[in-house]
């Protein structure tokens, strides 16, 4: 059985140009060695490499390569945001905001904080789950230290505007954190236009490998920065660990890629997208997620009305969907994000996430609208309805 | 690749739906309800009845895969039965032939209650002490 992979917001299939830079960085003779080993050849070809992607990375959303600190993905990259911040500038303040429909990376964070002491306010987005600048301001307290907002929700692909509120941030003397992991490489951002003084961004949310992310932090002035962890002092003490060269090369050359190819990318993905929604749209009780337009290209969240969610995901055997975050599916119950937009149990269970990448086909999106449209069709027909059950 | 997480008997009845089909429309019926949608499980079955037994069987059913399945299984395994077979029928026998986890028992007590509601609406026949 052929599968349309339509779940690039949980993974998304690396470049053949990426790969091709990975492996350049794995066997005999390539640029396999430690970076930090610099007293002999092959060790400075593979800090040089290191050195070029951290370049290609902070050149994507802004910033100055000395900004960017490896990580192995953007989870750590907000926990190294938030607790590193948090710890450091406990002295300032005991204030944190942010909202319910963050990635766990970022909620499980908090509520670890909440543990240490710290308060932390949950911003609840408005219906089209988007959480406006004006919450944040009101947000604010004197002992706010830090506002953690995500630039692309994970589930239902909206977009905050993250330019806003950096800058209402940046006045009021308040650190700035986005998780990024969905957003960099498919939109732009700029860490110094948007006064982001932290930025977690991923690889393999692009089409890069997984394993690999990086924070970018704001430098001038510095930020104080707690580490997590503590070893051989790698990235100024920030992120111990051997850095993998393979994997941080074929992030360099991922994040190279989106710079060029961003827009061309965004164009046509959401020219896919949006012929799949007209489609699903096409079929009776088919609801949209989020906001109509302020939206990235490749995320598309419907409810479908009248079938269960596991059954339509069992029956969509050939599509590779989700029905909600990848991270929470191991999860039973609904969606916390699709409930805090205002969704019943039922309609947020009902939901599926269709996202698109690089390598999504027409011919993959025509199938899949055939493909749900059929089975939400045939699985209604066998659905409780009103009236009686009619004979024949 | 199959999914673990359901048995092949599971993926062929929610594939297939048998006994979805109607019945016809002159059937004299045995009809049980069970479950709310809101809740995320509801089994309706209607059993045409002759004679006292159960002829065919008809589902409807909003749910899980498993919830599917075994509203359909029932329609199937209640043939040829009467009003007492329905009135003490267990959910366990549909969880054992469907290999449905444990995790998933509660679901089944849906199609049970179903299933005894139908027990219940056993249609009143011309000279029958029911």
């Amino acid at each position: 059985m052929t599968i349309v992979y339509l779940d690039n917001a949980a993974s998304t299939p690396m470049d053949p140009r990426v790969i091709e830079a990975m492996l350049e960085c794995c066997g005999p003779g390539g640029d396999f060695a430690n970076p930090s080993a610099t007293g002999h050849e092959p060790g400075r070809r593979a800090r040089a490499r290191v050195e070029q992607a951290r370049a290609e990375v902070a050149h994507l959303v802004g910033a100055a390569p000395e900004q960017v600190v490896w990580t192995s993905g953007a989870t750590e990259a907000d926990n190294l945001a938030l607790f590193g911040a948090a710890r450091f500038h406990r002295a300032k303040g005991r204030h944190i905001v942010t909202s319910r429909t963050e990635h766990p990376a970022v909620l499980d964070s908090c509520r670890q904080l909440e543990r240490e002491g710290f308060e932390v306010t949950y911003l609840k987005p408005g219906p089209d789950g988007i959480v406006q600048p004006s919450q944040v301001e009101e947000a604010l307290r004197s002992d706010t230290i830090i506002v953690s907002l995500m630039h692309v929700q994970n589930e239902i692909g909206v977009v905050h505007d993250v330019g806003t509120i950096g800058r209402i941030c940046r006045a009021r003397g308040v650190l700035f954190h986005v998780d990024a992991a969905q957003g960099a490489g498919k939109l732009p951002i700029d860490v110094g236009r948007d006064c982001i003084d932290l930025l977690a961004v991923t690889a393999h949310k692009v089409h890069g490998p997984k394993g690999v992310g990086a924070l970018c932090v704001r430098r001038e002035p510095r930020l104080g920065l707690v580490p997590l962890l503590f070893g051989g002092g790698q990235e100024r003490g920030l992120r111990s660990g051997t850095l993998p060269t393979h994997q941080i090369a074929a992030m360099g050359r991922t994040f190279a890629i989106a710079a060029e190819e961003m827009s061309l990318d965004a164009g046509r993905i959401s020219g896919l997208r949006d012929w799949l929604w007209r489609a699903l749209s096409a079929v009776p009780g088919v609801l949209l997620n989020g906001h109509p337009t302020q939206r990235v290209a490749g995320i598309l969240s419907v409810t479908i009305d009248g079938v269960e969610g596991e059954t339509l995901l069992h029956a969509l055997g050939d599509l590779a969907v989700s029905s909600g975050s990848a991270c929470a599916t191991t999860h039973a119950e609904p969606s916390y994000v699709l409930r805090a937009l205002g969704r019943s149990d039922r309609l947020a269970q009902s939901t599926l996430r269709l996202s698109l990448g690089r390598f999504t086909t027409r011919e993959e999106v025509e199938l899949a609208a055939r493909r749900i449209t059929t089975e939400v069709t045939r699985l209604r027909s066998i659905a409780p309805a009103a009236a009686p059950m009619p004979a024949a | 690749m199959s999914d673990p997480r359901y048995s092949a008997a599971v993926c062929r009845r929610v594939l297939e739906l048998p006994g979805s089909a109607p019945l016809p429309a002159d059937a004299v019926v045995a009809a049980g309800a069970a479950g709310d949608v809101e809740h995320g499980a509801r089994v309706e079955l209607r059993f045409q009845v002759a004679e006292g037994r159960i002829l065919r069987g008809q589902f409807r059913a909003f749910g899980c895969p498993h919830v599917i399945a075994a509203a359909s299984w029932v329609t199937d395994r209640l043939r040829g039965k009467d009003r007492d077979a329905l009135a003490t029928w267990d959910w366990r026998e549909a969880a054992d032939a469907l290999e449905v986890p444990p995790a998933k028992f509660g679901r089944l007590l849906t199609v049970q209650d179903a299933v005894r509601d139908a027990a219940r609406n056993w249609p009143v026949t011309p000279g029958s002490t029911v």
